[in-house]
């Protein structure tokens, strides 16, 4: 069936199954690979994108689903080359090793900080507590978010 | 090959909720799961995510009407909700991630009917209702009621669930949850249990008691309450109760905890709410 939707600001047509996952759309249909597959369950939270600015797993939504709707992945984040202040963050506190989990981390950490930009420890576990990470330990992660809600707010 | 369909309104649900193969598909957090595991195999889907008429949070004289199609989110940020159902939202908050939040709705957690599904824990003390609709027309059972055992509840051909009916309590009750699980991150609880009391000096004036995952559906403990309510908590007391708990519960094995374990977890948390109750 066709959908329209919005992908990082730009409209697009697609002819879906009905049966395929918004995940898939945005890997092999649109091409972009920057969401991940981990688990498929809905456990992992590499697959996270918004939507209408509320951070889901996109593993677990059907594309029809999200006909008419506007759909923020990592790559909208950053227009151009420079990285955007999350991105930053955790890069320069050393929270990305693999990279596998990343993604999916700044996409729940971007939803938290557009609606609360001075968030609590407690809301910042609760924001993150749908994604994994094998590699880091969550210490270095917590301590990216803390930082990047700092950028955020220096940028008012 | 599935055919899919955005249902507007509630009367395009009416006429095609008794197709053959026909499956409503709110948030999909069980749904989409159970489908790509090959566990179902539905070839209509009717999503009901966006239907207005199944969405929302309304006071109604002293009751709250919840749409069955609400996320979880949405409930936890509600203010009326959190000022008449503190407890609701307590226990809502520790259901999946934020990312599940944001998709599950209650009238799918229901409907789902894990024995471990835990806004049955909130709605069963607080006696909610369940209001059913189908082509038939409308009724309401009890929450108590409505779940039957895994996955089966007492709707029938042609009926879904539009909302439930949650009256606010007017006695000033303490509450309780605590769910003990295998993960931090995401529990689907090995076992839980829910509380709702009030309290003249140690005497308990009025209990209510809800447990999740130690029987085949979600279970109001009616026999231990009525056995300990008007009695003064002792250390004896708090006993009698514990092997009442642990008798009354029917757990199974599986694999995320022996059925002895589940048995032990909820008399810990039954001793518990009791002390809390005469600490606090
Ligand atoms: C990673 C993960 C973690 C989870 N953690 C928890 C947890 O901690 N605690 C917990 O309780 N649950 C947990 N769940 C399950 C929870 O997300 C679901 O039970 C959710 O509430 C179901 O709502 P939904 O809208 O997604 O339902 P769907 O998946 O859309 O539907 C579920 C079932 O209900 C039916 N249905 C839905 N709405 C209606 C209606 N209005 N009328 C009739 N039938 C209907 C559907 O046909 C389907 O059979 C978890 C799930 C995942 C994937
Ligand atoms: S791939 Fe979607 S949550 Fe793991
Ligand atoms: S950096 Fe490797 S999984 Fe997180």
């Amino acid at each position: 069936m066709k959908i329209r939707f919005t992908v990082n600001g730009r409209v697009e047509e697609k002819d879906v199954r009905e049966d395929e996952r918004l995940l898939d759309v945005i890997r092999d249909d649109l091409q972009l690979t920057g969401t991940k597959e981990g688990c498929g369950e809905g456990e992992c939270g590499a697959c996270t994108v918004l939507i209408d600015g509320k951070a889901v797993v996109s593993c677990l939504i059907l594309a029809p689903q999200v006909d008419g709707k506007e759909i923020l992945t990592i790559e909208g984040l950053a227009p151009g080359e420079e990285l955007h202040p999350i991105q930053r963050a955790f890069v320069e506190k050393g929270a990305v090793q693999c990279g596998f989990c990343t993604p999916g981390f700044i996409m729940s950490t971007y939803a938290l900080l557009t609606s609360n930009i001075d968030p609590s420890d407690e809301e910042i576990l609760a924001a993150l507590e749908g994604n994994l990470c094998r590699c880091t330990g969550y210490a270095k992660i917590i301590e990216a978010v803390r930082y990047a809600a700092e950028l955020m707010r220096r940028q008012k | 090959m599935h055919h899919y369909m955005k249902i507007k309104r509630v009367p395009e649900l009416l006429e095609r909720i008794t197709d053959p193969g026909a499956r409503i598909l709110c948030g999909g957090t069980d749904l989409v799961v159970k489908m790509r595991s090959g566990a179902i195999d539905p070839t209509l889907l009717l999503d009901i995510s966006d239907t207005e008429a199944l969405r929302g949070i309304e006071g109604k004289e002293d009751r709250l009407i919840i749409g069955a199609a609400t996320t979880v989110s949405e409930i936890i940020a509600d203010r009326l909700v959190a000022e008449k159902l503190p407890l609701l939202q307590t226990v809502l908050r520790t259901l999946g991630s934020t990312q599940i939040r944001n998709r599950a709705t209650l009238g799918g957690n229901l409907v789902n009917a894990s024995p471990a599904a835990d806004s049955a824990i909130p709605l069963l003390l607080y006696q909610a209702d369940v209001n059913i609709s189908g082509i038939h027309g409308d009724r309401r059972v009890p929450v108590e009621d409505f779940l039957v055992a895994p996955g089966k509840t007492t709707l029938t051909s042609g009926e879904f669930v539009r909302g439930v009916s949650i009256p606010a309590p007017n006695a000033a009750f303490g509450s309780f949850f605590h769910k003990v699980g295998r993960r931090k991150a995401m529990i689907i609880a090995i076992a839980s249990l829910g509380a709702l009391v009030s309290m003249k000096d140690d005497v308990i004036n009025e209990i209510r008691l809800a447990a999740g995952s130690v029987a085949p559906r979600p279970i109001r403990m009616r026999e231990l309450e009525q056995a300990i309510t008007g009695k003064l908590v002792t250390k004896a007391l708090i006993e009698h109760a514990k092997t009442m708990a642990i008798n009354s519960v029917s757990p199974i094995d599986d694999v995320r905890a022996s059925a002895d374990y589940r048995r032990e977890v909820i008399g810990e948390l039954v001793a518990r709410v009791m002390r809390d109750a005469v600490s606090g």
